[in-house]
């Protein structure tokens, strides 16, 4: 009886949480993050969504309410601006199916490393790299790529090639910039899903008369979808409305959604243009959640 | 079927012994349990035996093969783990039918045994189903159905029965030792229960600190354990401080602390004069008012009565020492309160004299 009711009181006091609060209260924690949420993102947005569909008119920024499509139907009509629909996708992906090749042998060799200081050391690698800013990383970057950068300028003054090769203001740069700059978030969102990875799955796959590569490939690589694919929608997030990386490694010459939104707003004043253009980069990285959940639900099989 | 030989198998971990100079030869058919504590290399020479670990030294035969260099993929050894290691994203079919793809089984086969090997484990139905959706026992059965199904050479159980409830437990050792008799396969099977190596098994390697201290069957390990580690590691024993008088061919003289002298069967390698303990298990002692022809005795005092239902458990003091007695509560038993001035009896060989090292 003693024992039972001890029990019982114990899982009164954890349903009311460590604050004290009961279920019932226990949303008011909340309040204040839902609060800025509110404030700092859902009213910039909407009135991001009302502006896009006011007609045009250089100079104002807030909406009036005059509605019209011609924003939409400027963009649609016009390939230089729907085209880049297809080009920020195509560099997105592009990035995040490169940082999901590149990364995956690293979270897997931290995953896998059980001694803890050589575990914390390759840590603080892949952290260290996210604690210097986009900005000067890419301005590293130009260093080594640009026509008399690092690359160029040693094979051409080896003589290997006559002219530099076009590293940056291109698509190249630009992915290089963005697997650069995101490779650490994938690396993260893969070492937890690697690390719970029972090892005796791999045994127990070996045991049963699988190669290093069938394991690799039957069970490993299976189990490990949800990190590969939650660290690509990551990826095509950050890449897909990134305009640093795009202005600096593309040179105003990669002409992706983020870079048409920076020229209308800023260079025109045009905000109803550039919050329409906003709009369609904002559904695309929606659809991409869409995406990202029907590949999620197949990889998984009768997981979900 | 096959033979499984380990000969001076050694391992080390950054200079701690792990495993150290094991030599076992566990014929055809047989059901091995290595028991033993935690940490004293049970799991680490299994994992040896399933390719998992590279020995430092020693070799291992099944079936005169030396497998020691092969991948865990060339051994034909089936292993169920502690966890038993069901691939989440795969339904039981698949799971049985892994071995079996990986052997490149010709698919209509590999449906007719995956069929069969669910049938055996009383699973039949259950072809569609996730890990998720298994019981504990269930998971350990699909474990044993895709180990089974690619017909290894021997079985490795790691520990299989700890992670399943008590009744269960009990449930699942009858289960699987009767699986294993009707196979015929060759099997070692680690735990550091001793009831379940004693129920399951033919024979026994008790190991201690990295070393196999003692093999045989489940009845010489318990009433001839023969190792001071052994003898209190596996049941309860009373170990009674000695000196030894005389030591022949046919028995010991003993005495014990306050000079009462009793016999025991002998041991070679003892000198008069040798400390030992003398070995009783609480179950071979029977208590008596007046000393019985024949047995040994010991006037006792009974310090103790525990009443614990199909057992009564006294706490005696004899020859300076304390001993601990279990008696069957049957009718007609007469029970001692403490105070009481009885001896304890009980047949010199149900004894063993070990030295004190």
């Amino acid at each position: 009886m003693a024992v039972a009711g001890t029990a019982s009181q114990l899982t009164a006091r954890s349903r009311r949480g460590v604050f004290g609060f009961g279920w019932n209260r226990l949303w008011l924690l909340v309040v204040p993050m839902t609060l800025f949420f509110i404030v700092f993102f859902v009213l910039p947005v909407l009135s991001m969504f009302a502006l896009s569909l006011d007609k045009p008119a250089a100079g104002t920024v807030a909406a009036k309410g005059d509605f019209a499509l011609t924003n939409f139907i400027r963009f649609f009509s016009q390939p230089l601006y729907y085209e880049s629909i297809f080009r920020t996708v195509a560099i997105s992906i592009a990035s995040s199916v490169i940082a999901a090749v590149l990364g995956y042998p690293l979270a897997y060799l931290i995953a896998k490393t059980e001694h803890p200081g050589r575990n914390t050391f390759l840590m603080i690698l892949v952290l260290a790299s996210m604690q210097l800013d986009g900005v000067i990383r890419l301005y590293g970057l130009m260093v080594l790529l640009g026509d008399n950068g690092l690359i160029n300028g040693s094979l051409i003054r080896w003589h290997v090639i006559g002219s530099p090769l076009p590293l940056m203001y291109n698509v190249f740069g630009v992915i290089v910039g963005d697997v650069q700059i995101t490779l650490p978030f994938m690396v993260l969102s893969l070492i937890g899903v690697i690390r719970s990875i029972h090892p005796s799955l791999e045994e127990a796959a070996r045991s049963l008369g699988a190669s290093p590569g069938q394991t690799f490939r039957r069970v490993i690589l299976p189990l490990s979808m949800p990190g590969i694919l939650a660290g690509m929608l990551l990826v095509f997030a950050l890449a897909s409305s990134s305009y640093v990386v795009a202005a600096l490694m593309g040179g105003w010459k990669v002409w992706v959604l983020p870079v048409h939104i920076f020229q209308q707003v800023s260079n025109g004043g045009h905000w109803q243009f550039g919050a329409a253009i906003a709009t369609i980069l904002f559904v695309v990285n929606i659809s991409a959640i869409f995406v990202y959940q029907a590949v999620a639900a197949r990889t998984s099989g009768g997981r979900i | 079927m096959a033979v499984v030989e380990l000969v001076g198998l050694t391992k080390a971990y950054n200079g701690h012994v792990a495993v150290s100079e094991v030599n076992l030869k566990i014929a055809s058919g047989e059901f091995f349990s290595l028991l033993g504590p935690s940490g004293c290399g049970k799991s680490t020479t299994l994992r040896m035996v399933a390719g998992f670990v590279a020995p430092d030294d020693g070799r291992i035969f099944i079936d005169g093969d030396d497998i020691v260099d092969r991948p865990p993929e060339k051994r034909d050894v089936g292993i169920v783990f502690q966890n038993y290691a069901i691939f989440p994203h795969m339904n039981v079919a698949d799971n049985i039918a892994f071995g079996l793809r990986m052997r490149k089984v010709d698919k209509t086969e590999i449906k007719l045994r995956v069929g069969e090997a669910l049938q055996q484990v009383g699973l039949a139905g259950y072809e569609r189903r996730f890990q998720k959706e298994l019981s504990g026992g269930e998971q350990q059965r699909v474990a044993l159905a895709r180990v089974l199904v690619t017909r290894p050479r021997i079985l490795l159980l790691d520990e299989p029965l700890s992670a399943l409830d008590k009744n269960l437990r009990e449930e699942m050792k009858y289960w699987i030792k009767d699986l294993q008799k009707s196979l015929g396969i060759t099997t070692i099977y680690v735990t550091h229960d001793q009831g379940e190596a004693l129920t399951m098994s033919d024979r026994i390697g008790v190991m201690n600190k990295s070393r196999v201290v003692r093999v045989g069957t489940p009845t010489e390990i318990y009433e001839r354990p023969g190792d001071l580690f052994v003898t209190t590691f596996i049941g309860e024993s009373n170990l009674l401080d000695g000196t030894v008088r005389l030591s022949t061919a046919d028995s010991i003289r003993l005495a014990l602390g306050d000079g009462s002298e009793v016999s025991a069967p002998p041991r070679k390698g003892l000198i008069a004069g040798q400390r030992v303990k003398l070995v009783i298990r609480p179950e071979n002692i029977l208590l008596d008012g007046a000393p019985i022809d024949g047995l040994a005795g010991l006037p006792a005092v009974v310090e103790a009565k525990i009443y614990q239902g199909a057992l009564i458990r006294y706490r005696l003091s004899a020859a300076g020492q304390s001993i601990v007695a279990e008696v069957q509560n049957q009718i007609g038993h007469t029970q001692y309160d403490p105070g009481s001035r009885i001896t304890a009896h009980w047949h010199p060989e149900r004894t063993e004299v070990l030295p004190v090292e």
